[in-house]
């Protein structure tokens, strides 16, 4: 099972994900329970990295100050508008598990309309600041306001942050083209929402 | 600088030893070779300025000794003035196949006598055939005519003899070679007997003991490519590093490395000391 370091042939994978007997001391508490995922084992390549990033990343993403679905919103939102494929697929999903219906997590990866699915202007405000910050340059004042009114400045960052953070994870799984889990591509066939 | 790391070192809890990977490149193609060196190696190296940093940064954290390994770190030019600099910061064992050391080479050589640096020298059998069977064509009578050379030179030698476990060697053998060592004036106290650790060619060619991070000293170890857990860990197997012993990509600065190596030791369970004697 070796590694390469160097581009490869046309149709074989940039960058090989690291394996269970593979994985650096520093990462291998990563691997004791069995596959850990692609973005695990791509950062295991760095070790003291991946030792960061994933208590960050899991801050970030995991259960916090704000409700598990508006989180999913971001998420998914984000995600969907950078055009990642493997964080779509993976959170289409979790979005799911987060009680987000079907139509709601059609519109949030662009298949509905969103005043239609998401009727509530706490919900469009999330998203209208998520595609605010998909993007370069400035951030319209116009869309901050909107999300700030009602909200204090905390939720405020920490949902920036959220959006944020998305957007490194979108960059980093596209850029390295990672690869969905075959459960992830049988659960999404099942539901009917492969993308 | 990192009080840590330097009362692990004091307290025993991390050898004082740090290594480093001067190239990767060997003149010898020897059967059980950790890092699978040839002269059609990439060279890998370690450039001249940073192994001097790195020096000078491991005695800052605590650490007591430097050691250099490779490949073979003669050939490059610039090594003995590389082990200089390195001596000004702490007492340096340089590993050898010494088969270089006449000419030239010899003569720059010199230049290490009287200075805190020790040639390690590989020498695995006392008779010619058994040696030269894993290092090479007349291996054994060049390395024994280098380490005359040496020793006369005031240049301290020690000799590190490896053996594949699963062959035995007899008690007359190893006293012929303790008797060979001795007539070249080298003592018993730097003679080091180590079995071939089952890694990169070792492995390829089904020999040696197999070994993980419980079984080696978590000796820290840079190369080009990262930090290790010991200087067994950053071996060669086609043509790529093997990462199972990595601890970092980040060597410099220093204390990245190290302060990971520590967590990981300390997070080792109590008591838990290396198995197999590997040094």
């Amino acid at each position: 099972m070796p590694m390469t370091n160097v581009s490869v042939a046309a149709g074989e994978r940039l960058i090989p994900l690291v394996s269970a007997a593979e994985a650096p001391l520093l990462a291998q508490p990563y691997f004791s329970g069995g596959d850990p995922g692609p973005i695990v084992a791509a950062l295991a390549h760095v070790p003291e990295m991946l030792e960061v990033t994933l208590p960050f990343v899991g801050a970030v993403l995991g259960p916090s100050a704000i409700d598990p679905r508006t989180k999913e919103v971001v998420i998914l939102r984000t995600s969907a508008r950078a055009s990642c494929r493997f964080c779509v697929e993976s959170h289409t999903l979790v979005a799911l598990d987060s009680g987000l219906s079907v139509s709601e997590v059609r519109a949030l990866r662009g298949e509905l309309d969103v005043d239609e699915a998401f009727p509530a202007e706490e919900d469009r405000a999330v998203i209208a600041w998520c595609d605010a910050l998909v993007g370069t340059g400035a951030v319209a004042p116009a869309s901050r306001d909107r999300l700030r009114q009602g909200r204090p400045d905390h939720v405020v960052v920490e949902l920036t942050l959220l959006a944020a953070t998305t957007l490194l994870l979108n960059r980093f799984c596209t850029a390295l083209e990672l690869p969905t889990s075959p459960e992830v591509l049988a659960r999404l066939a099942a539901a009917g929402m492969t993308s | 600088m990192s009080t840590a790391i330097a009362e692990a070192v004091r307290d025993g809890r991390l050898p004082g030893r740090v290594w480093l990977y001067s190239n990767y490149h060997c003149n010898l193609v020897c059967t059980y070779c950790l890092t699978d060196s040839s002269p059609k190696s990439p060279r890998r190296d370690l450039a001249a300025d940073r192994m001097i940093d790195l020096a000078a940064q491991a005695r800052d954290l605590g650490f007591t000794d430097l050691g250099v390994t490779g490949g073979e770190p003669f050939l490059r030019l610039d090594m003995v003035d590389v082990l200089l600099a390195m001596a000004e910061q702490l007492p340096t064992v340089v590993l050898s196949n010494a088969t270089l050391f006449q000419g030239d080479r010899l003569t720059r050589v010199e230049a290490l006598a009287g200075h805190p640096v020790v040639i390690q020298v590989s020498l695995d059998y006392a008779d010619a055939g058994d040696n030269d069977a894993q290092r090479g064509e007349d291996n054994h009578a060049t390395v024994v005519a280098a380490i005359s050379r040496l020793v006369e030179r005031d240049i301290r030698v020690r000799i590190g003899t490896t053996l594949d476990p699963d062959v035995e060697v007899s008690d007359d053998e190893q006293a012929r070679l303790c008797s060979l060592h001795r007539s070249l004036g080298v003592a018993d106290e730097d003679h080091v007997v180590r079995p071939i650790v089952r890694r990169g060619r070792a492995e390829v060619s089904d020999m040696g003991v197999k070994a993980t991070a419980a079984d080696l000293p978590p000796e820290l170890t840079i190369t080009a490519d990262g930090a290790w857990w010991s200087p067994f860990g950053p071996t060669i197997r086609g043509g790529i590093p093997e990462t199972d012993l990595l601890i970092t990509r980040t060597t410099h600065p220093l204390h990245t490395p190290a302060a990971a190596l520590l967590r990981l030791v300390e997070g080792r369970p109590a008591g838990d000391d290396a198995r197999l004697g590997i040094r």
